[in-house]
Order: C-alpha cells, then sequence, then structure tokens
C-alpha cells in the first residue's frame, strides 16, 4: 500500500507535467499561427463533465464504477488542471461580453468552492476528532436538546432546595439562550475559545455571590456548558462539512448550462471557420 | 461492616442442556453402549455419568429427511445415534444444493438488476416479498421456535444422486467440530426416523476424560480426519510428502486453552469494563522457557506479549493457522544451542493449538531445508496471510493493537475500520449500503474509537463466528464462496440467538413489512414477523462492499485483520 503522501506526489507530478505539456503545446499551435480556443475550449469543457459525472457516480453505488476515492483523486487534479486550461482557453485575460464574463465567473466560483471545499475536508475532518464525543449530525439537535433539559432540571432542583434565586436568574439571563440553540458557528469554524472562556469566565466570577451549596449546582453547570460548547463545535464543522457542497454542485449544474449555452453561441456565430 | 448482595454460588450444571431430559432416559441411555460398559468409578464427585447424561446432553428425534448438520455449520455439540440411522453426505463427486439445505443460494445481481435498484428500492424500512415467506417449495420446514428443521424432502432422491455414507446406531459424529471449534465438514442428516444423544461439548470432554476407550477413537478420528489435512495445508508443511506428514500427524499434540463460552464470559466481562491485566488470560507458552516445539493455532485467536516492566505488552496475535515458536527452533539449530521462547502466547477466549515437537521439525523441515536456505529466506515472506503475527512496534502503537485485541477485534475478516482524521462524515458510505439493501442501512458509523480510527458497528465476518453456534435452522451461516457470514432471510425464523450471541452487536433484529408498509405478522397470534439482519458485504453486489467503495476519502476499509502487515500498512499510510 502506498503512503498518502507518496500518492500526492505522484499525482501532483503527473497534472503538473500535463499542465506544463498543455501550455507548451498551446503556445506552439499560437506561433504557428493557429487558433487554439476551439480545442481547448472542448477540451474544457470535457473536464468539466467528467468532474460533474462525479456525482452521478455517487449515486450509482452499487455498479461497478471504481472506488469514489479513485474518483474524487481524479476530480481533484483534473479540477486543478481545468484552471491552466481555462487560462490557456480565455488568453490569461478577463473575458469581455456578457455570456463570457458570466460564464467565467461562474467557472471561478466552482474552482475556488472546490479548492475551499478540498482544504475544509483535510482540514476539519482532523479538527473533529480534537474536540467532544464523536457525534452522528442529525442527532445532534437531539443531544441539545437533552442537554438542555439535563440543565433545566439541575437549575430547578436548586430552585426548590435554596432560598435564593441567583442561580436560575444567571441561568435565566446568560445560559438559557446559549442551550436553546447553537451558538458560536463562525468562531468555532475559525477555531476561536473567545465566547467559551468568556462564558466560562462569567461563571468562575459569578461564584463569589453564591453560597456552597449553589457554588456545587454551579459547577454541574460549568460541566454541560462545556459539553454543549463541544456539540456546537461539532455542529458547526460538521455543517460546513457538508453545505459547502450545496454551493459547489449548484454552481457546477449553473456552469454546464452556461458552457452548454457558449458551445451553442460560438458554433452559431463562428461563420463557418473550423 | 461491609454490606453487600449474595447469590448462590454458580454450579456446573446451574444451565442444563436441555430441561427435558428425565431421569428415565437417563436411565434408558445407561443401558447403551458406550454408556452402558463405561467404569462408573472413574466418574468421581459432582460429575457423574447420570449427571453428564442429565445436564450435558439432550435426545433430538429426527423424522426421515430432517438435516442434523449442514457442512460449513458451526456446533458445539456431538452426536451419538442411539437408534436408527443417519447418512453423512461425502460430497466427492456433487454436494447438496444450497437450496434444499435451507441456505440461501449465491446470486449475484446483474448490471440490469444493479441499476432497477434506482426505482425498486422501497420507501419503507425492511420490506420484504410476502411470497417469498410462503415457501420454497425445494425447502422443507417442520418444528416450531427453536425446534424448527429443515428437511430433504425426497430422500430416496438425494440417496440415488449423491454420495452418502451411513453412519449406525451406536456411532458417534461432529465430535472433531465440536472439539475443534472448527466448521462441520459433512452434512448429515435423518435416512428414516432416528433417535439421536446430542452432546455438548463439555460433557463430551468429560466423558472423553474419564473413558480411555472414547478418548484414544476420538483421538483417532481427529488425527485421521481432521489434523492431517490441517497440516497438510500449512504453508510450512505443503513441500511435504505423505509419510512425512504421517509422522507429523503422530506426533502432534492437541491442546485446547482458554473457555469454549469465551464469548458469553467477553460479553460479561466487557459490561463490567475490560480488565487489562493479561493474567486472567489461559498461557499457551511463555517468554523464557524451553521451546518445545513449534504451535500452530488450529482454531481460535491467540495474543502475542513480551514483558514490559510490571506488565504485558501485546506484540502481536495469531489467527488460525498462523505459527509460534519456529524462529526460535531455527535460531536454535542454526546456532546449535537452544533458545528460549522471546515472546508469550495466550489464548485470547479459546484457541486450540496443535503442537509439533522441536525434533520433528529439526528433522523433516530443517535438515531438508538446509542452513544455507534458511539463513536466506528468514523472514522473507510475501503471502499478507503468511506467519507473521509480530507487529512493528516502530510503525503502529501498541495502545492501538491492545485496543483491538481486548476488544477482540482482530476476530473479524472484514472489520470495517474508519480513519477519522480522514472521514469527513459525508454518510456516502451508509447511503451505498443503504442503496444496495433496499433502503435498509446494514451498519452504524458509530463505534469506540482509539487513534482516530474507529471500529464501526459493523458486521466483523469474524473468524470464529460465535453469532452462528445456536441457529436452529443453520439460517446464518457461512457462504462457501467468499466466506461472507450471511443470514437468509427465508429461513430465519427470528429467534435472536445470532444477535444475542454477537460480541459486538452487529445483527439487528427487525420487525418486517410487505410492500404497503404494514407488517407482516403470523397467522395464529398476528404478532409481527422478526428477522435477523446485518451486513452482508455486498455479497449479492457487482464490485463488493458498498461502504468501501463509496468512501471519497480512503477513510473507510473492510480490514481483514489476519493481515497483520496490510493493517500496518493501512494505519501508517
Amino acid at each position: 500500500m502506498k503512503t498518502l503522501t507518496a500518492r500526492r506526489f505522484r499525482n501532483s507530478g503527473i497534472a503538473i507535467v500535463a499542465a506544463l505539456l498543455l501550455v507548451w503545446l498551446s503556445g506552439a499551435m499560437t506561433t504557428a499561427l493557429r487558433d487554439t480556443a476551439r480545442q481547448t475550449g472542448w477540451i474544457l469543457f470535457s473536464m468539466i463533465c467528467f468532474l460533474a459525472a462525479y456525482n452521478l457516480r455517487k449515486k450509482l453505488p452499487f455498479l461497478p464504477l471504481g472506488a469514489s476515492a479513485t474518483w474524487l483523486q481524479f476530480h481533484i487534479y483534473v479540477g486543478l488542471l481545468t484552471a491552466v486550461v481555462f487560462g490557456v482557453h480565455v488568453g490569461w485575460r478577463i473575458p469581455n461580453g456578457l455570456v463570457e464574463s458570466l460564464l467565467a465567473t461562474l467557472y471561478l466560483f466552482v474552482f475556488a468552492s472546490g479548492v475551499i471545499g478540498l482544504f475544509l475536508s483535510r482540514s476539519l475532518a482532523k479538527r473533529l476528532t480534537t474536540r467532544g464525543d464523536e457525534v452522528l449530525f442529525e442527532r445532534i439537535p437531539v443531544y441539545r436538546n437533552r442537554l438542555q433539559a439535563e440543565v433545566e432540571t439541575i437549575v430547578f432542583e436548586e430552585l426548590d432546595e435554596a432560598a435564593s434565586t441567583a442561580v436560575a436568574q444567571f441561568y435565566a439571563d446568560r445560559l438559557r439562550p446559549f442551550f436553546a440553540q447553537t451558538r458560536n458557528f463562525w468562531q468555532h469554524l475559525v477555531q476561536s475559545n473567545r465566547s467559551r472562556f468568556g462564558l466560562l469566565n462569567e461563571m468562575q466570577a459569578y461564584r463569589r455571590y453564591l453560597n456552597d451549596a449553589e457554588r456545587e449546582t454551579m459547577a454541574r453547570l460549568v460541566t454541560c456548558v462545556e459539553a454543549k460548547d463541544d456539540l456546537d463545535y461539532q455542529f458547526s464543522l460538521q455543517a460546513t462539512l457538508k453545505y459547502w457542497l450545496f454551493v459547489h454542485v449548484p454552481l457546477t449544474y449553473a456552469l454546464l448550462v452556461f458552457a452548454i449555452l457558449h458551445l451553442l453561441l460560438v458554433s452559431a456565430y463562428s461563420g463557418g471557420i473550423s | 461492616m461491609p454490606t453487600f448482595e449474595s447469590i448462590q454460588r454458580p454450579e456446573r450444571w446451574a444451565v442444563p442442556f436441555s430441561t427435558e431430559m428425565t431421569d428415565a432416559d437417563v436411565d434408558r441411555l445407561l443401558t447403551i453402549e458406550p454408556f452402558a460398559s463405561l467404569d462408573a468409578t472413574r466418574f468421581r464427585g459432582k460429575v457423574t455419568l447420570p449427571g453428564i447424561l442429565k445436564n450435558d446432553t439432550r435426545l433430538v428425534r429426527c423424522q426421515p429427511g430432517d438435516i442434523v448438520v449442514r457442512q460449513g455449520d458451526w456446533g458445539n455439540s456431538a452426536f451419538l445415534v442411539v437408534a436408527g440411522n443417519v447418512r453423512v453426505e461425502l460430497g466427492s463427486a456433487a454436494s447438496l444444493p444450497s437450496e434444499i439445505l435451507g441456505r440461501q443460494p449465491v446470486h449475484r445481481k446483474s448490471l440490469f438488476e444493479s441499476i432497477a435498484q434506482l426505482w425498486r428500492n422501497s420507501s419503507d424500512p425492511e420490506v420484504r416479498e410476502i411470497a417469498a415467506y410462503r415457501g420454497d417449495p425445494r425447502i422443507g420446514t417442520r418444528g416450531t421456535g427453536e425446534q424448527t428443521r429443515i428437511y430433504l424432502q425426497d430422500v430416496s432422491t438425494v440417496l440415488d444422486k449423491y454420495q452418502t455414507a451411513t453412519i449406525e446406531a451406536g456411532q458417534f459424529f461432529g465430535e472433531s467440530a465440536a472439539l475443534g471449534r472448527t466448521p462441520r465438514s459433512a452434512t448429515v442428516f435423518a435416512e428414516r426416523s432416528t433417535e439421536l444423544l446430542e452432546i455438548r461439548w463439555q460433557g463430551l470432554r468429560d466423558l472423553m476424560r474419564r473413558d480411555d476407550a472414547l478418548q484414544q477413537h476420538i483421538d483417532a478420528v481427529f488425527r485421521e480426519r481432521a489434523l492431517k489435512l490441517f497440516l497438510m495445508n500449512t504453508p510450512i508443511f505443503q513441500h511435504l510428502g505423505t509419510t512425512e506428514i504421517t509422522e507429523l500427524t503422530e506426533g502432534a499434540k492437541f491442546e485446547t486453552h482458554g473457555q469454549y463460552d469465551w464469548a458469553g464470559s467477553f460479553k460479561r466481562l466487557a459490561k463490567k469494563g475490560i480488565d487489562t491485566d493479561l493474567q486472567h488470560e489461559p498461557l499457551i507458552a511463555e517468554e523464557g522457557n524451553h521451546t518445545n516445539g513449534v504451535i500452530i493455532v488450529r482454531s481460535g485467536l491467540a495474543r502475542l506479549s513480551r514483558r514490559h516492566e510490571h506488565g504485558h505488552q501485546t506484540t502481536g496475535y495469531l489467527t488460525p493457522g498462523q505459527i509460534f515458536g519456529l524462529d526460535e527452533i531455527i535460531d536454535g539449530w542454526l546456532g546449535k544451542t537452544p533458545k528460549p521462547l522471546t515472546h508469550s502466547l495466550r489464548a485470547i477466549g479459546i484457541a486450540n493449538v496443535v503442537t509439533i515437537p522441536t525434533h520433528l521439525i529439526e528433522r523433516l523441515l530443517l535438515e531438508t531445508t538446509g542452513r544455507r536456505s534458511l539463513a536466506r529466506n528468514k523472514a522473507k515472506t510475501t503471502d499478507p496471510l503468511a506467519n507473521q503475527p509480530k507487529i512493528d512496534a516502530t510503525r503502529i502503537n501498541s495502545d492501538f493493537v491492545e485496543f483491538l485485541v481486548e476488544n477482540r477485534y482482530i476476530n473479524g475478516t472484514a472489520t470495517m475500520l474508519i480513519d477519522m482524521d480522514r472521514c469527513t462524515r459525508c454518510d456516502d458510505c451508509v447511503r451505498a449500503c443503504a442503496s444496495t439493501h433496499d433502503n435498509n442501512p446494514r451498519f452504524l458509523r458509530q463505534g469506540p474509537i482509539q487513534n482516530n480510527i474507529m471500529v464501526a458497528n459493523a458486521c466483523l465476518h469474524c473468524e470464529d463466528p460465535v453469532c452462528m453456534i445456536e441457529c436452529p435452522t443453520g439460517a446464518i451461516h457461512r457462504q462457501m464462496e467468499g466466506g461472507q457470514v450471511v443470514i437468509n432471510d427465508e429461513t430465519c425464523i427470528g429467534c435472536s440467538a445470532c444477535a444475542n450471541n454477537c460480541l459486538y452487536n452487529a445483527i439487528r433484529m427487525v420487525d418486517v413489512r410487505h410492500e404497503d408498509g404494514d407488517f407482516i405478522r403470523d397467522d395464529r397470534k398476528h404478532a409481527p414477523i422478526a428477522k435477523a439482519t446485518k451486513c452482508d458485504l455486498c455479497s449479492d453486489q457487482l464490485g463488493g462492499p458498498a461502504c468501501q467503495r463509496a468512501c471519497p476519502h480512503d477513510a473507510l476499509i473492510r480490514m481483514d485483520m489476519r493481515a497483520v502487515q496490510q493493517l500496518t500498512d493501512w494505519y501508517t499510510r
């Protein structure tokens, strides 16, 4: 079994050689006064069709169409190679004209979303193992509700037993909104613990107003806050890993539609030039 | 003074094999052979002959055609023909077809059938075609509940068409599989009305201990039928001729270490928290001791460990067919001074081992191979399943190895491992599994995690499949082609024996529905029909396990835990 690093070097090497070959060939053809736009356009369109076909492969897991991981490797490196083909196709300049500009913008968005997706897939997966228990994304609301119910039980127990409403008041003011829904989505994504520490410091500072029994209750609430924050962390990262595809895939379909329109227009207005 | 709850100390026969054995049955059995001529004085203390017969046996009455055991089944009992006779299928020319034995024939979907899953998959969970349960005319079943039996509908045709041998009253069968914890080697069915005495392995073991003739008989049968074949198939002896193999067979020592019901004990232990102290594991060979011979694991699993500070560090594990002690014998033979064992070997649960004495290894193996060739080839191997039980400690963390061994995950031939550093939780694996199983995923992407590797809750397709032991109809079986452990939905009676026995909770009982979404119910009590379900490793799909093929990030693998080298490579990739 090859190591993943070795595979990365091999595939990157192949992609770089292919890119250099393409640039050299295009340059040679241009020197020979040949128009390369048609050839590179068809190559780019074929590459985009192939990249879009990966989604189809995912929908047909029961067919012997090869491993999804192999498809993803081709998807990544062919996808990266499209940037070079795109550059050669547009002559390394910003396209003019409405359809071309829109098409180029769409391509750049799809390309960028793909690269960002790749980065997220590689980095967030690792980060998910560093905090909190492994949870299924669909079960997170259930765990959150359970945690909120647990916290409310603790607070109401305290309210029944103690004469003071200090803990209950703190819960109502500061903790109820925290437990009611997912919090600090973006902070978790950029790995900031600012809000977590802020809330925990606030709880620590509030201890001075509490008696021994209430402090004990507060300590239990601290554990719940940490668990909820870990759950939010899991939600934030898992949601990002799931939802970036909701940007990448629809944009790809839009790109395909515009690419076909572009092909039709080019063919219609080519004036018979081969 | 501390308070504690107390119970009566559990006794050997607290749970008898059958509650239906009466004293009259025992008295009758004591008048027939071999029990009539057993020396009663050799049964002392609590383990008496009537006690064994009452608690470790049960009478099974078969009608003509009833299948007693199937080739490939796993069982923990042997049989004695009390009256009548049974036939054993010899299978030299043609074997009985899977369908009439109540097994699911291996049917791989065609390309069109595969594509048709796109629109044919049901929207309701666990939908079945009710017609399939109305009976395959080729499968005969009789009896109810755990007494359900599959029977051959036309015994005379089977006798004409297939080669069989008769086992008459007074003869044993099934003892090798019961004692060796190996699959049944042949199918046995009743030719006419027959009475059998089924003896669970504990009773058989006690009878053998107290009756030399029985011991010798079973020993001889084992050596002739099973051990010879086993040694011939062991890679290091494959080049030897018949004479040498016979000599090895005669000199070999066969031992069982550990508890037969290790799965049950392990489940109880796991509930309390796994004990990391190896002292409770039966020692097969100890580090530092003289090397008596090569130890070959015939069935079960064994832990390889070395002393480390005040404990023992697991350095590998042995699965069936793997050997221990050969390196020390070779080193001793090459250096002309005996070398002590460098590792300890312990049974994990249960291990049946064959020991070939050192002098036989030296004479039959080393002297014929030659010093130069041995020195050159030592440590060289290309087969990933070959004798490489030691894990390269520089490449794989010892806590990960301990985790795999302690939790018995090494029992798997297709353990689902997920690298959580690469898994994006996209659930493509779960969706792929559902798509290939009529929209019913057959595993959970959940499970214990060690060193960021998750062992997901999916059938491991165990080397030692304890789930198969108590299945009354043989519905759960190992496919002859491919070796996957699968369930025949049509012959599963929903008794949950397999699900209760599974160590890894990988078998789920489900209530099945028909196409309109309503539960299928039995015609008497109108209770829903339950079926056991589990991962079948996509044995009917083109291209193999869909979960592994669907993982975009190379995070999921179905790992054969016998392939230590492959495991290490995957872990350190």
